[in-house]
């Protein structure tokens, strides 16, 4: 991929002279910019995606962070660093894009971008990558709050890991946000996205140990992506074989993708 | 690199929605040359929307090309060198004024030096710090208009440009089109207010059932429809001037009283029957003979067609009382009535 163009001079009306346009990357990096500046200039949008999962774990971590699992040497806080910060992601990353796609598809802006010159895919993979620093954020957020109520105990390297494992591992949650973006009404979307979150949170164990609920539901969580993810996450903290979430989270991103793109045709047609 | 000399070619494009009984476009032709302003026109369904879609790259024939500044509009780069305005009037409501029309500029590779320029041009300089949520729909029309400009486009595609422009607005928008189009710029505008149109354009191509119907000058399409209308307030009743020969149409526009009322009457022969209602009438008054206009000529075009279309195949039509077209040349019975108009009208200078 080219991350430049060789300037081609034209002939303008206005008498000055032009060249072709950016290449993919000066592109994405454009898109990127307009996306981060309107996710952080949308006061809503950063209450429910960063504040809320921050302000949950804090909860929580309050609650039973200075625990100890079972036979472990971390303490709980430290370790719902993975769960909750699993959560934080996954919302993040679905919420922002999905719903900035449905709004963009409902009032037009969409259709203004197809005929400009981004290409589509560039634009959306704009609306994925810009969540990354919020994700980073979110992470930063949980980590400090950890920090003030004394229950933090991970290393740099730890700590470095667990936040690449989920910054990179969430990025594949963006595409269910882009499916439902694709078909869905903003005010649907956000209903429906809010429906696959809350479930599959809670399902996973991202918000109450899986040993705490019905066996049924740790038989659920195995076939969750949202698990593996928080399973990978918690590799860093002492989890345990990594490679199996991995490899489910490959095959959902694989799934996802799919999925997207018959969404795509659909909204396309 | 965009070829400058030839901004729009259309040859030939098919286009069937899935499940639609007939073609949204049935082989349409159509070129834009630099320094030119075509008005696209045509009744709602005819075409219009879709045409401009495939255009602009949204949507992919199923037949046939198209090609802007000599590339395939579904591809990105050419793409850059397209300015479009389209009916959908939607920002990002977070960004600003200046960041919307310097990201337009930046990604078609163009100098952020050209922003001020483009937004005094539209009279937006002032507001450029301004959030577009914070924009009248004037004011968002404007800066959709800022965003096409400044990319210096080849070809400038318009969707109803001066849909909600205040009188001021809508005549310095034509004026800065005008001023653009004098510089070279090609422009494709459709508006249903076809007067403007007529003053904007240097041709009019009218689109009826998904077929380029006429295709030429607006003074050509208005002067070949020979009808005339008479206005006049009159005592004559209205089935009187009914009962007038070569009389086409009467409308009562309004009534005055019980004894006057104003009349329009369409005609191609206005001197009889001016002639029979100063005699009957030596005092009426507000007399004013005006030409058909360019509205007038676009829906004798789209009726004349519907007529033909109605029309079983043996039966051979003469020419047609409303139509602007050379009556010498009208369609005969081995010419498919659908597309013998566009053969009268079409007075086309490209090769």
């Amino acid at each position: 991929m080219s991350t430049s163009t060789t300037p081609v001079a034209t002939t303008s009306t206005t008498g000055r002279a032009r060249t072709t346009g950016p290449g993919p990357a000066a592109m994405l990096a454009l898109e990127v910019r307009d996306e981060m500046r309107m996710i952080r200039r949308e006061p809503a949008a950063l209450f429910f995606s960063v504040l809320m999962p921050v302000m949950f774990y804090t909860l929580f971590v309050s609650l039973f962070g200075n625990q100890f699992p079972s036979g472990g040497s971390r303490p709980v806080g430290t370790l719902m660093l993975a769960t909750f910060g699993t959560y934080g992601a996954i919302v993040a990353t679905m919420m922002n894009p999905g719903i900035s796609l449905a709004t963009a598809r409902e009032n037009g802006w969409f259709e203004a971008i197809r005929v400009s010159p981004v290409p589509v895919g560039v634009h959306l993979a704009a609306k994925v990558l810009a969540t990354v620093p919020f994700v980073a954020g979110i992470l930063v957020a949980m980590t400090t709050a950890s920090a003030a109520l004394g229950v933090l105990e991970v290393s740099v390297g730890e700590w470095f890991a667990l936040v690449a494992a989920l910054v990179v591992g969430s990025q594949s949650f963006a595409l269910v946000g882009l499916v439902v973006g694709a078909l869905a009404s903003p005010n649907a979307a956000t209903a429906i996205l809010n429906a696959i979150i809350m479930p599959a949170a809670v399902a996973s164990g991202l918000w109450f140990p899986l040993e705490s609920m019905p066996d049924w539901v740790s038989t659920v969580a195995r076939v969750l992506p949202t698990y593996h993810l928080a399973e990978l996450a918690a590799t860093p903290l002492g989890g345990g074989p990594w490679m199996t979430h991995l490899v489910v989270l490959v095959a959902f991103t694989g799934l996802a993708g799919l999925a997207a793109a018959a969404a795509w045709r659909r909204a396309d047609a | 690199m965009a070829d400058r000399s030839d901004p729009l070619r259309v040859r030939d494009v098919q286009f069937t929605y899935p499940a639609a009984a007939r073609p949204a476009l049935a082989g349409v032709d159509l070129d834009v040359r630099p320094g030119e302003c075509l008005a696209l026109l045509g009744p709602n369904g005819a075409g219009k929307t879709t045409l401009i879609r495939t255009i602009t790259g949204l949507r992919s024939p199923d037949a046939g090309i198209v090609r802007v500044a000599g590339g395939d509009p579904r591809q990105a780069s050419t793409r850059s060198h397209i300015g479009v305005m389209l009916q959908s009037t939607a920002f990002p409501s977070h960004l600003t004024v200046r960041e919307l029309v310097d990201g337009a500029a930046a990604r078609a590779g163009r100098t952020t030096g050209d922003v001020d320029d483009v937004l005094d041009e539209v009279g937006l300089v002032d507001l450029a710090g301004r959030r577009s949520q914070a924009l009248s729909g004037g004011q968002r029309r404007r800066l959709q208009l800022a965003r096409a400009l400044v990319v210096d486009p080849v070809l400038l595609v318009l969707d109803e440009p001066t849909e909600g422009l205040d009188a001021e607005s809508r005549r310095a928008t034509w004026d800065n089109l005008a001023a653009r189009r004098d510089a070279g710029m090609a422009i494709l505008l459709t508006t249903h207010l076809v007067t403007e149109a007529g003053e904007a354009a240097d041709r009019v191509a009218v689109i009826a059932d998904g077929r380029i119907v006429a295709d030429a000058s607006p003074d050509v399409l208005v002067h070949g429809l020979p009808d005339r209308t008479i206005h006049l307030n009159t005592t004559v009743s209205l089935a009187t001037v009914r009962a007038l020969p070569a009389v086409d149409h009467v409308t009562v526009t309004s009534t005055g009283d019980a004894v006057r009322s104003t009349l329009a009457i369409t005609t191609r022969r206005p001197e009889g029957i001016l002639r029979s209602l100063l005699v009957a009438d030596p005092g009426a008054r507000d007399l004013r003979v005006v030409g058909a206009s360019l509205e007038d000529a676009v829906l004798a075009i789209t009726a004349d067609r519907d007529r033909l279309a109605r029309r079983p195949p043996d039966d051979v039509p003469g020419p047609s009382r409303r139509s602007p077209a050379d009556p010498s040349s009208a369609p005969t019975a081995s010419v498919p009535a659908a597309a013998a108009p566009a053969r009268r009208l079409t007075e086309r200078t490209t090769a």
